[in-house]
């Protein structure tokens, strides 16, 4: 099953052609964005629910750091700043006055 | 500070006040102060309006359903009386997260607007969320606080292009990465006693990676909509780990 309807790759297409989006994406990168990714991982949802071998890819634009819309990262990984935690800070909970 | 806007200042703060760096502190003096009584904070401080805007923040506004959600699943609910604080600030301060109690403080004698509150709240919100998640140290490592400036200043709408041009500060290309750049310089200085090269330096060394780390939003939402969806995809975001 694809990760996400298709519906939702077909919006993230269509909003990433706005040119509101357009805008946005100049404002904050410098350049105008590439949609193709959003189109194309549309087209293989939809050839995935006709029960074609396309299914077979991860979309592109849900790979880790790669597409538009979701983790606009560019496709690029960067070392870490930080160390995750693997369970919440211990005094979060804590009363105030301690 | 800019133009009398009220600016975020999420600062790391400590109970104890260093020798020289007071992380900060000054700028809340009610930090660790008795709380005053109810009448008097009532009728003579800004605190109850306050508390209506938060709530009508926490309520209403996607940036921080979606970090209160993300937050819930991190580990770390957060309770208004418990995580939020309203109190009066020095300067033109408008918020600030105390990771010594895990606190938000809202700076009730200088956020008028409910906009103005939405984006503090966020921004609060960021730090607050980095701190859940990771180890980050707030008070000895320039760089950790840098990288959560970048991010809040970066995912909060602290830099659109309407809040740019309220501030006369004007650009269009890449403008969005100067403002988030500077916004998090400026940051720093007011809560740590460094030089601003100092600053600079931790700034340009953690920003691709901090302005790329779009947690927990997955984009740069440039509006309440961008938010919205951000915060359906948050949701769905278990069927989309399962499914690839």
């Amino acid at each position: 099953q694809p990760p996400r309807a298709c519906e939702d790759y077909w919006w993230e297409w269509k909003h990433c052609r706005g040119l509101r989006h357009a805008f946005h994406h100049y404002y904050a990168h410098g350049a105008l964005p590439s949609c193709g990714r959003w189109r194309e991982d549309y087209e293989a949802c939809r050839a995935w629910e006709r029960g074609g071998a396309a299914s077979a890819q991860v979309p592109r634009g849900d790979r880790p750091g790669g597409g538009p819309g979701i983790q606009e990262s560019r496709g690029q990984k960067y070392a870490p700043v930080w160390r995750l935690r693997k369970s919440p800070p211990p005094d979060w909970y804590l009363p105030l006055d301690q | 500070m800019e133009d009398g806007e009220g600016e975020s200042s999420p600062a790391a703060e400590t109970k104890g006040a260093e020798e020289k760096d007071d992380f900060g502190y000054r700028l809340f003096p009610d930090r660790n102060k008795k709380p005053q009584s109810f009448l008097v904070r009532s009728l003579f401080t800004f605190h109850n309006r306050c508390q209506v805007m938060l709530r009508m923040t926490l309520e209403t506004n996607p940036y921080a359903q979606l970090l209160l959600e993300a937050m819930k699943q991190s580990g770390c609910t957060v309770f208004n009386d418990r995580h939020f604080s309203c109190e009066n600030c020095d300067g033109c301060v408008s918020g600030g997260f105390d990771a010594a109690t895990s606190q938000i403080v809202l700076c009730q004698n200088n956020i008028r607007q409910q906009s103005h509150m939405n984006r503090v709240v966020t921004h609060e919100l960021i730090h607050a969320f980095d701190h859940c998640r990771a180890h980050v140290d707030w008070f000895k490592n320039v760089k950790h606080l840098a990288c959560s400036e970048i991010r809040a200043a970066n995912l909060s709408g602290d830099c659109t292009l309407m809040n740019e041009i309220a501030r006369f500060k004007f650009g269009l290309k890449r403008h969005h990465q100067t403002c988030v750049r500077d916004r998090a310089i400026r940051s720093i200085l007011a809560v740590r006693k460094v030089s601003k090269e100092t600053a600079e330096k931790a700034v340009d060394e953690v920003f691709d990676a901090c302005f790329n780390d779009l947690e927990p939003f997955g984009r740069i939402p440039h509006s309440k909509a961008d938010a919205r969806r951000a915060y359906k995809d948050f949701q769905n975001r278990d069927r989309y780990n399962a499914n690839l």
